[in-house]
């Protein structure tokens, strides 16, 4: 599908070799807007859970120490700045290692906590994220091996043939599981028992936004209609 | 499967219903390998997801996710080109990247299920040898001399060879965490000198001379300290202990 009719009337690109940047509305959005609650997560600090207690009057306070504070904090800067990479790439396998990215940093946001039914999910988290990277990285490499370039200038343009829509299926199963969509979204779920939001919704938000690239970049290679 | 279509047209192949044009100087075998290639890897990450299905436990499912981690690589590989070849170092850091995450998770939730502390480098024996501490500096200073000689990735790595060993026979006496955070912190501006280094290849392409030695200059430091890395984990460990 023609990026213009999908995403709008394109402001510019930069070509940097194969690599070429390219500005829609649609992408500008996405990026700015992952560019913006990234800057929220850097100004704000993170929450208390307060948690009654069955028989007595108290309650039981679970507080982030200040140094997991920075480790998450900084976490969630690199999983921000990431997402706002892969919103505004112009290459499929940048894509790729943006999303591979953002896995790993999701497995490390958590992986400090002390509680082990979270430490536990994680695992389970880190185990599938690790599986969907044969998938993505594989997908994309067919999709190399057939149309011969990765820039999505180049997609735009290329002949669809069964190997491009095998890689599809293969990058957008790559995908869901990096990102921890349905049907692996179980695990994700419960790594959010952890103290420490805001932090962590960028785990939410950066698999949605994700997601709506990777459609975005699936029309564009696989041109449907 | 992506078998080419042999005919012959300026000079080159067209693969089969696609624009690829692969050069005559590849021989056909070559080009019918891709074919087989990819069934492997799927077949080889088929394999693997059967053994994580009937897996024992946690430490076997993690072992046996690193076989399809391969299995990517050998899809990735199997375009064999440059571009594949410059495709495959992500994809190796990246699913390095992963095994250190999750180990590391494994470890701590072990760790807070029994209520004890690791080393970061457990060792069986207490190897208090004389040879650890009148060799290492003499190994070191050949490794890192030949490895600077050498520069570039390779030599990258045989000077990393050289500091890791000095400072592993070191751990034996405890090495004091700060030179640690300053290994990591030359790793880091290595890196950026690294990265500066492609970027004048890519915006002033006269000074390439230049972004060459930057950047062979900077993966030399940068893989020499990746034993940074591992300071970086292994800080607190090191502050408890002195």
């Amino acid at each position: 599908m023609d990026i213009a009719t999908l995403s709008g009337q394109i402001f510019g690109y930069i070509p940097l070799g194969d690599i070429v940047l390219y500005f829609t509305p649609f992408n500008l959005f996405l990026f700015g807007g992952a560019l913006l609650f990234t800057l929220l997560i850097a100004l704000s600090n993170t929450e208390t859970q307060v948690e009654a207690t069955f028989g007595t009057l108290q309650d039981r306070r679970v507080e982030v120490d200040k140094s997991e504070f920075k480790i998450r904090r900084f976490l969630a800067l690199v999983c921000g700045l990431a997402t706002a990479g892969a919103m505004i790439t112009g290459d499929l396998f940048n894509f790729t290692l943006f999303v591979a990215l953002i896995g790993i940093v999701n497995i490390g946001l958590v992986g400090a906590v002390k509680m082990v039914d979270v430490l536990d999910s994680a695992f389970q988290y880190g185990i599938i994220a690790m599986i969907a990277s044969l998938p993505l990285f594989g997908g994309a490499a067919l999709i190399l091996a057939t149309t011969g370039t990765l820039s999505l200038f180049g997609l735009a343009n290329s002949v669809v043939t069964p190997m491009v829509t095998f890689g599809s299926i293969l990058l957008i199963m790559g995908i869901a599981g990096e990102t921890g969509i349905a049907p692996f979204y179980a695990t994700k779920a419960e790594m959010f028992r952890t103290p420490g939001s805001p932090f962590l919704v960028i785990i939410h938000l950066s698999s949605l936004l994700v997601i709506v690239r990777a459609i975005e970049i699936l029309l564009i290679i696989n041109k449907p209609f | 499967m992506g078998r080419p279509q042999l005919y012959n047209e300026e000079g080159g192949r067209r693969m089969n219903g696609a624009e690829v044009l692969v050069p005559s100087v590849v021989s056909p075998v070559v080009v019918s390998l891709y074919g087989p290639a990819i069934a492997v890897g799927l077949i080889a990450g088929f394999i693997a997801l059967l053994g994580i299905a009937f897996k024992k436990g946690d430490l076997t499912a993690l072992i046996l996710t690193d076989i399809v981690g391969l299995a990517m690589l050998i899809i990735v590989a199997a375009v064999a080109t440059d571009l594949a070849e410059a495709l495959i170092l992500p994809g190796l850091v990246v699913e390095l990247a992963e095994i250190l995450a999750i180990s590391e998770i494994l470890m701590s939730r072990e760790m807070r299920k029994t209520g004890k502390n690791v080393d970061l480098i457990p060792l069986p024996l207490s190897l208090d040898m004389e040879i650890l501490h009148t060799a290492p500096a003499f190994f070191a200073i050949i490794l890192i001399a030949y490895g600077a000689f050498l520069t570039g990735f390779t030599g990258g790595a045989i000077a990393g060879v050289g500091i890791l060993f000095y400072v592993l026979s070191k751990t034996i006496r405890g090495v004091p965490s700060n030179i640690w955070q300053g290994v990591a912190g030359i790793s880091g501006i290595a890196w950026t000198l690294w990265l500066a280094g492609f970027l004048v290849f890519f915006v002033l392409p006269q000074y390439w001379l230049l972004g060459l030695f930057m950047s062979s200059c900077g993966i030399l430091v940068k893989v020499a300290s990746k034993a940074g890395l591992i300071g970086v984990m292994g800080r607190e460990e090191f502050r408890r202990e002195k």
